[in-house]
């Protein structure tokens, strides 16, 4: 609980992060976590609700008031191992996680909550400098065999817990490395892929056997998996974009975030011969105002862009928001990453009516304003164009990063596996049978199942869905629930 | 959202007293207005759709439960509630059936209170102050006697009541329960038999004393002659026993004193303030919680420490008033008075008013037995003592 009177005492501190104008010169990341003495300084400032919030508000119910305590008491590793027992990879989420737990800290309500994320960050960082993130091989094996399709984070951690209950377990990845979105849609500047091989290296040991280049529904039939496996999960997740059918959507120049994001995680990779897709001296336009537009921006401004601009359809959320209302939920409000401190401008309420090109390249973009209003009637908000607000934006790269409407309905297909409305795999997450699809030995967990979210989304369910097919395996299971 | 109530640090300012927390309280009551506005409404939607009208309509329906949700739970696995929900086949409360709610009020009898007929009695008292002496048995059904009475007199005089012994009523027989609850200063139940439980319960500036009946051949330090809980939440006044009471004897007590020749178990439990003496044995866990008062309880076998609760309390010696004076220091003494001084006095008080052959026998050998007797003394009240001094001090420097 961390000391009881620690959150009148001690403020909240946030990590050290490199200078702006520093960090933009190279790809690493640039986030230090805290010294020991400054996390144990954090912890202290947890209050032990009685009723932790921060736990409900954690997909995978992180003990975060355990680990508070046991950080405060400079009790590392101990810390370590409760936060391994419902977290596969802390060093994923302790960099990249928006942290709903800290929204539902009940210290959120009058003041500002505590550092959860930047604990997590400090304790698995200091697990791994001190050795202590050990292989943990299965003590028995079942001789049953599992094949894990799609090596994001749901996949890596069905992985990783379907081994340590004794299976063998194959991960097939179309890509030529592992890590899904992880590997090549974060950038290096948030999340450093040395930590996936770093893990990888720790799941190898505990069995799990990694297999790149297999396109299952394409060069690997669905079927020889079905036959050769016991249990077959799909965790492919939900990488279909949203595009954008405006006259002037094939004009060169206007890509998908996820044409131009891998590219330079390849480039960081050492990789040769990568496609040279670069926003370096161009206006850039980023159309979405999310996470993924975010990392564009961040990635733009490496690569030394004239200027960047976002986009975002939504009015600006307030600065803050009426935590009587919303607390513990996710608040919706203004948010702005390090990749915006970097510099670009962000607009709201716009919305991109047509390209303009010469040349067959794209050299402007033409948006209007627009206004959202409740609709009586159906009790959404509905959104009308100003009229006579058009404007006319320069770009010589537009990059569309506006979502995913849902996974590769290839993969989905090759098994047969039946779909909810939105085309995701439809599977349920509670009682008998949940995480089967519809054809049986077939599973499906993350965003292949719940459609586009968080990495932490992700390990729940891959680690829910490990239970799920080792109980479908055995009988009973002892994976966590 | 906190379970953080006992240690004053409660975030958002409900459960404390520190001025800083309070602040952060954003609380209204309007908002507590609209919440039950909410549940109402809510509760009337759920009504409607299940067709009920009135909520006593609602009552015994099990019929209507929602025995489905969490059932997939491993806890739930194996209940089965159907026998406990199952409705009995029986026409409803309006056409005769039995009643499922409650349609009837409750008769205490109220009116037949022995009270009744003591403020009748106590007229010239309560109306000009004079001396009034009543004489009555009691049994066991006249509950809270005194109750009425110590109503009245706060309504007239308030806290203060009446002058020591203005209205003196002697009770022959067994006591109901909550024999002299609240009883006001000015009035002294004096009771020759025994009491049920809660005797003396919040008492407020009276005195009770029990005795036995004549008749009765046994020992007093051996028999019980009061029941449990006595004197629960006393704040003044006094009560004399002579006999042993029951467990938890003056749990809460704040401020009355007390002499008793035994007690059960958790004797002075929680007590705040006030003075209790057992010349006699006591139960396990004496002085649990104690934070304030002090117990003299006699240790004739020194076997006392195996029983007392030293959590939150001290043993020592009590000394002579001479011994006490060279040693410890005035401001650590309760009430101002030597350990001695007020024990002694006590047990005085208590042979006046039982006639009590344990506490003559203590007087007549009192420098042989005050060796025998132990002090409970709270850590808290000490800690209380030394910091009210050592504020005097500050104050008259």
């Amino acid at each position: 609980m961390g000391k009881v009177t620690g959150f009148l005492e001690y403020q909240r501190l946030a990590e050290t992060a490199e200078p702006s104008r520093e960090r933009v010169k190279h790809y690493r990341e640039f986030i230090a976590h805290l010294p020991d003495q400054e996390a144990s300084i954090q912890g202290a400032r947890c209050m032990d609700c009685g009723t932790p919030f921060c736990m409900t508000g954690c997909p995978i119910n992180n003990i975060i008031p355990d680990w508070n305590d046991l950080v405060y008491k400079q009790n590392w590793k101990q810390a370590l191992d409760a936060l391994h027992s419902t977290n596969n990879f802390p060093e994923f989420t302790g960099r990249i996680c928006p942290a709903p737990c800290e929204e539902a800290c009940t210290l959120n309500i009058s003041n500002a909550p505590v550092g959860i994320k930047s604990i997590e960050h400090a304790i698995i960082d200091k697990g791994w400098d001190m050795g202590w993130v050990a292989p943990q091989p299965p003590a028995h094996k079942t001789g049953r065999r599992a094949a894990v399709v799609g090596s994001g984070p749901a996949g890596l951690a069905c992985a990783q817990q379907l081994a340590r209950a004794g299976h063998e377990v194959v991960v097939f990845e179309k890509n030529d490395r592992i890590g899904g979105l992880l590997r090549y849609g974060i950038p290096d500047f948030k999340m450093e892929k040395s930590l996936i091989d770093r893990r990888m290296e720790q799941m190898s040991a505990e069995g799990v056997v990694f297999r790149v280049n297999q396109d299952v529904g394409g060069n690997v039939a669905a079927r020889d998996l079905v036959q050769e496996f016991d249990a077959v999960v799909l965790t492919g997740g939900a990488e279909q974009p949203r595009d954008l059918p405006i006259p002037g959507r094939d004009l060169d120049g206007i890509y998908f975030a996820m044409d131009f994001l891998p590219l330079q995680n390849r480039r960081v990779a050492g990789d040769k011969n990568v496609p040279d897709l670069l926003a370096t001296g161009k206006q850039v336009v980023i159309i979405g105002g999310g996470d993924t537009g975010s990392d564009c921006v961040g990635t733009s401004n490496r690569h030394g862009a004239k200027s960047v601009a976002q986009f975002e359809l939504l009015p600006q959320p307030p600065a803050h928001e009426n935590k009587l209302l919303t607390w513990p939920d996710w608040p919706v409000k203004l948010r702005s990453s390090s990749s915006h401190e970097e510099g670009c401008s962000r607009d709201w309420a716009v919305t991109t009516k047509s390209f303009r090109g010469e040349g067959g390249k794209v050299k402007a973009l033409v948006a209007a304003r627009v206004e959202w209003k409740m609709d009586k009637a159906s009790g959404q908000l509905k959104m009308t164009e100003i009229s006579g607000s058009e404007f006319e934006m320069p770009a010589d790269l537009v990059l569309l990063a506006m979502g995913f409407v849902g996974p590769l309905q290839k993969v989905l297909d090759a098994f047969g596996v039946a779909k909810d409305q939105r085309g995701n795999a439809r599977a349920g997450t509670d009682g008998p049978g949940c995480y089967a699809t519809s054809v049986a030995k077939v599973f499906a967990a993350g965003d292949m199942r719940r459609g586009q979210s968080l990495v932490v989304w992700a390990i729940r369910e891959g680690r829910q869905c490990a239970r799920a097919v080792d109980e479908f395996l055995m009988g009973s299971s002892e994976l966590p629930r | 959202m906190m379970r953080k109530c006992h240690l004053n640090t409660c975030p958002v300012g409900v459960a404390t007293q520190d001025p800083v927390l309070r602040k952060r309280f954003a609380g209204k009551p309007e908002h507590v207005i609209n919440y039950f506005f909410f549940v109402a409404e809510e509760a009337r939607e759920l009504m409607a759709k299940l067709g009920i009208r009135k909520f006593s309509d609602l009552i015994g329906r099990s019929d209507l439960l929602d025995v489905k949700k969490g059932i997939e739970h491993w806890k739930a696995k194996g209940l089965d509630f159907t026998r406990v929900f199952h409705v009995p086949n029986m026409p409803p409360a309006h056409v005769g059936g039995p009643a499922r709610y409650n349609c009837e009020r409750q008769d205490h009898g109220l009116e037949k209170a022995l009270d009744y007929r003591l403020i009748e009695l106590a007229k010239p008292a309560l109306e000009r102050g004079e001396r009034v002496a009543i004489d009555m048995p009691i049994r066991n059904i006249n509950r809270t006697v005194g109750a009425m009475l110590s109503g009245t007199i706060a309504r007239l005089y308030a806290h203060e009541g009446l002058p020591e012994d203005t209205i003196h009523i002697r009770f022959a027989g067994s006591a109901g329960q909550s024999f002299g609850a609240f009883l006001a200063r000015g009035v002294t139940l004096e009771l020759i038999g025994d009491t049920n439980d809660y005797c003396g319960k919040g008492l407020s500036g009276g005195r009770i004393s029990v005795q036995p009946s004549p008749k009765f051949r046994g020992e007093p330090t051996q028999n019980i002659i009061t029941g449990n809980v006595v004197l629960y939440g006393a704040i003044a006044g006094e009560a004399y026993f002579r006999g042993v009471a029951g467990e938890r004897f003056a749990v809460r007590n704040s401020g009355a004193q007390a002499v008793v020749e035994g007690v059960g178990d958790h004797g002075c439990e929680y007590m705040t303030g006030g003075t209790v003496v057992v010349l006699g044995m006591t139960g396990r866990n004496f002085g649990a919680g104690m934070s304030g008062g002090i117990a003299y309880v006699l240790d004739e076998d020194g076997s006392f420490a195996q029983r007392c609760n030293t959590a939150m309390v001290q043993m020592e010696p009590v000394l002579s008033e001479a011994e006490q004076e060279g040693k410890v220091s005035r401001d650590l003494w309760h009430q101002g008075k030597s350990d001695e001084a007020i024990l002694k006095g006590m047990i005085e008080d208590h042979a006046r008013h039982t006639g009590s052959m344990q506490a003559k026998q203590i007087l007549e050998n009192w420098n042989a037995c005050r060796g025998k007797f132990v002090k409970v003394f709270p850590n808290e009240y000490r800690r209380a003592l030394g910091e009210l001094a050592a504020k005097g001090k500050k104050l008259a420097a």
